[in-house]
């Protein structure tokens, strides 16, 4: 089954990639997106994520239904967290299945990269000596 | 006609405001029903805007309703 949500509880990555396996599948890629703590040379000291929560799943779910007529894959979950989080807690998962590798490989590369522009969910860096609201570089226009 | 509009993140810092009605013309475009908000907020113009109505991108030329959810946010960055 394919499924997107949003939660502020802690991610499991192992057991969010299991609920995606179909018999006929020989490979799921997952991507764990976690909190950097050093970017561009400064340090982070924890993330606060924000998102448009129905807008936002409808976004995901119109990304699952376009990954899946564009590549040969067989079922694709996409679970964002919210909230506050610590360095090196997972802010993203995103699990492919598909019958060969090289299409969920693709597939879920595609998918990070378009939710990174379409999703409305926002990131603001907290640093030792200030605060800033990311602002997407490859935003929707 | 009366719409909510809500803001998030960058923008609900500028505006200090999550969640606002406004008063618009009736039938008015998209485009210059968020430029009317936006007027409101000198500090949003610094930044790129995105806007949506009823949870979907704007495209700019639709009419707005009485009742709808307008949202004006920055570019976004999940992930």
């Amino acid at each position: 089954m394919d499924f997107c949500e949003i939660t502020t509880e802690t991610l499991d990555v192992g057991a969010i990639a299991r609920r995606v396996v179909p018999a006929n599948c020989g490979a799921i890629v997952t991507l764990d997106g976690f909190v950097r703590q050093i970017t561009k040379g400064r340090e982070t000291l924890y993330l606060e994520y924000e998102g448009y929560e129905p807008m936002a799943l409808k976004e995901m779910e119109k990304l699952v239904a376009q990954v899946k007529t564009e590549f040969e894959i067989e079922n694709v979950g996409i679970v964002h967290r919210l909230g506050k989080l610590e360095i090196g807690e997972t802010s993203v998962v995103i699990s492919v299945a598909a019958p060969h590798r090289r299409h969920a490989f693709a597939a879920c590369e595609w998918l990070i990269k378009e939710l990174k522009r379409t999703v409305p969910i926002w990131k603001k860096e907290v640093y030792a000596d200030g605060e800033v609201w990311v602002e997407g570089e490859n935003a929707k226009n | 006609m009366k719409v909510q509009v809500l803001f998030f993140g960058a923008t609900a810092e500028e505006t200090g405001e999550r969640e606002i009605e406004v008063s618009l013309a009736e039938n008015i475009q998209a485009n210059e029903a968020f430029a009317e908000i936006v007027g409101k907020y000198p500090r949003l113009k610094s930044h790129k805007l995105l806007f949506a109505i009823n949870q979907e991108y704007a495209s700019g030329d639709e009419i707005v309703k009485d009742g709808d959810e307008l949202a004006i946010f920055t570019a976004v960055s999940g992930g």
